[in-house]
């Protein structure tokens, strides 16, 4: 009796051992794969469309308290399907090959429990699709913030394989207390067969004040580089939360920081405050650090036009509310290593779809070889 | 400080809905007339006659309000009869845990602001029958739970954690229906165990039953203190899916440590039956 009793308690003991926040200990492991209810089969194509986007959970422009000036914690479950229903619309009429999404929530409470990559698989003409959680708990007490699981997806009409989670380092401005409950960044690699070529989302640190941002930039670059390394092509983009090299305006301070916020004064350290995510020079070479992206491989919105304000990609979202500025900066990018890049004028920046998320999406065409 | 008293309060709220440890609460027997219980992480009993027990938490009496009482229908050689029936109410409780406490520049909470939380009363009620064996008892219970809410109470404030969510959701469903099976058994004169399984079901909610299961050892100490050391394991469904987890769980550490209670009685036995 006792010995059936006690192994009841050691299963129970096993079977439970999910831990209550992920720390993802190993830097890189499988993703998730996904598949859409209504797989319809494409022909591979040498001039695939990609797009990124940051969708913001599908929250459009609410004023959530955490990156905005704004008090919002939880949504409705409709008004979530609702705005992504939105966001399914816009991809099909964009109608991109693969699509390389940040802030992709499934089952957080604050987006209602919904699986958002499920459901822009199921309203989309996308097939396939892979995830990489950067933030997943049971519950998360900042305001009452709740369960959560956030992170990058890749989808793609196409077969994905060799999904791959590449955790980036934590931040080391923070309270261990803070850090434990906070976001785990990463890369999102997976290898798409019928393209001949990986595709890779980034969704590096905002908020960071320390040079964590150059750490992830440059691991970003490692795994590129392996990729090119290898003999093979990649498309790769997200939300880099960094200018573009050269860009006029890097203190956001100003316009992003809300009523009862003041920076620009000294702490007792001596040193100037500025507002986490809206200032871009923390750090020596932050200004520039994006250069070796451009250096190395081919942008998708050119060179020549990439601190223009026509591919600003970003604003808070209570900036238009407040200043009328729906985008005043670049945040999201594509590139290639592809040796035909971009079709020559087939980059967009989607400002027209900013009411969306506090992100516009980002797409270009690839010229891959032709087999 | 503040934090300190939060946890205290999700502590007891955890001790609240985590049910249970002394027999004598589970069972249908009922503690002799003039004689008292309490625990730790347990409420306060008292016997205030042959065939009435009251008991409520006394600390937390003070944040949630909450009385419950215990009545002996029939106590035989065979088997024992009662039934519970309880009455709480959370409002304040879940406004403190709204509130939260500041922590840094962060504000931590279970609830997130914004939503009202309105006036709320709980009733519960069970019919408990008990059959004693030579050195244990089984016990069976089923039971109903009202939760009547002055007010519109916004579904997002639910809070969505084991033991929690199923006994607040009778605030959001209105009604839940719940049963269960104790079961006790004296290892030697001062040892023994006992482990429970419970079904919690809220017809028609979105994450709609939860089991739970305890185990526990107890050793009498003296006449009047017990100390109990076991587990607790919670699976149900949720808004987000299935969820298992045994507690106590501590998320900092990411480790399951063991339920541990003293209780004192004024006696050091439970009237048990004729």
């Amino acid at each position: 009796m006792y010995i059936r009793i006690f192994t009841v308690g050691f299963f129970l003991l096993v079977l439970s051992c999910e831990p209550f926040v992920s720390d993802f200990e190993q830097e890189i492991m499988g993703a998730d794969i996904y598949e859409s209810k209504n797989i319809s089969l494409v022909e591979p194509t040498s001039k695939p469309k990609v797009l990124t986007w940051n969708i913001r959970f599908g929250s459009k422009r609410l004023p959530w308290f955490g990156d905005s000036c704004g008090d919002d914690v939880i949504m409705k479950k409709k008004d979530v399907e609702s705005n992504l229903l939105e966001i399914a619309s816009a991809i099909n009429e964009i109608n991109p090959d693969i699509v390389l999404l940040q802030e992709v929530d499934i089952f957080s409470k604050r987006s209602g429990y919904t699986n958002q990559i499920q459901y822009l698989l199921d309203n989309t003409n996308m097939n396939y699709g892979c995830y990489a959680s950067i933030w997943k708990a049971d519950f998360v007490p900042t305001n009452g913030l709740g369960k959560i699981n956030m992170g990058n997806a890749i989808l793609s009409k196409y077969n994905l394989k060799e999904a791959e989670r590449i955790g980036l380092a934590l931040r080391t401005d923070q309270s261990d207390l803070v850090k434990y409950f906070y976001l785990r960044r990463n890369i999102l690699k997976v290898k798409i067969d019928d393209l001949g070529l990986y595709a890779v989302n980034i969704h590096a640190t905002a908020f960071a004040t320390d040079s964590t941002k150059q750490i992830h930039i440059d691991k970003y670059l490692e795994v590129l580089s392996k990729i090119s390394d290898g003999g093979y092509s990649f498309v790769t983009g997200g939300d880099l939360n960094s200018l573009p090299p050269g860009a006029n305006k890097y203190d956001f301070c100003d316009f992003d920081g809300c009523d009862s916020e003041r920076f620009h004064i000294f702490d007792e350290k001596g040193e100037e405050t500025h507002k986490e995510a809206s200032y871009f020079d923390n750090f020596t070479g932050e200004l520039e650090i994006l250069e070796p992206l451009y250096l190395r491989y081919a942008s998708a919105i050119d060179v020549d036009v990439m601190n223009s304000p026509d591919h600003f990609t970003h604003a808070p979202s209570t900036s238009e509310e407040r200043w009328g500025i729906k985008y005043d900066r670049k945040l999201d990018y594509l590139f290639t290593n592809g040796p035909g890049g971009w079709i020559s004028d087939s980059a967009r920046t989607h400002q027209e779809l900013w009411r969306l998320s506090d992100h516009t999406p980002v797409s270009g065409i690839l010229t891959l070889p032709e087999d | 400080m503040r934090l300190k008293l939060h946890l205290i309060y999700i502590l007891l709220l955890t001790g609240l809905f985590g049910g249970s440890v002394w027999t004598s609460q589970a069972s249908a027997y009922l503690l002799p007339e003039k004689k008292w219980e309490v625990g730790l992480f347990q409420p306060f009993r008292y016997g205030f006659s042959e065939k009435i027990n009251y008991s409520i938490h006394p600390i937390l009496f003070f944040i949630m309000p909450n009385l419950s009482v215990k009545i002996l229908h029939q106590n035989g050689k065979m088997f024992s009869s009662a039934t519970r029936h309880g009455i709480y109410y959370p409002a304040r409780l879940l406004k403190i845990l709204q509130t939260g406490v500041q922590v840094g520049d962060k504000t931590a909470s279970l609830i997130a602001p914004g939503f009202k939380i309105p006036h709320m009363l709980g009733f519960s009620s069970d019919y408990i029958f008990t059959k004693p064996y030579k050195t244990g008892a089984l016990t069976l219970y089923v039971g109903v739970n009202l939760g009547l809410v002055f007010g519109d109470l916004d579904p997002r404030t639910s809070i969505d954690l084991p033991l929690v969510y199923h006994r607040l959701g009778v605030f959001y469903n209105k009604y839940g229906l719940d049963a269960g099976i104790d079961f006790s058994k004296n290892i030697t004169d001062a040892t023994s165990y006992s482990f429970d399984l419970d079904l919690k079901f809220l017809p028609g909610f979105s994450g709609s039953y939860s089991f739970e299961h305890k185990f526990l050892l107890h050793w009498q100490k003296s006449k009047k203190t017990r100390l109990s050391i076991g587990y607790k394991y919670v699976y149900g469904d949720f808004p987000y899916g299935k969820q298992s987890r045994v507690l106590p769980y501590f998320p900092l550490v990411e480790s399951w440590v063991p339920m541990f209670d003293v209780q004192w009685i004024s006696l050091g036995k439970i009237r048990k039956n004729k």
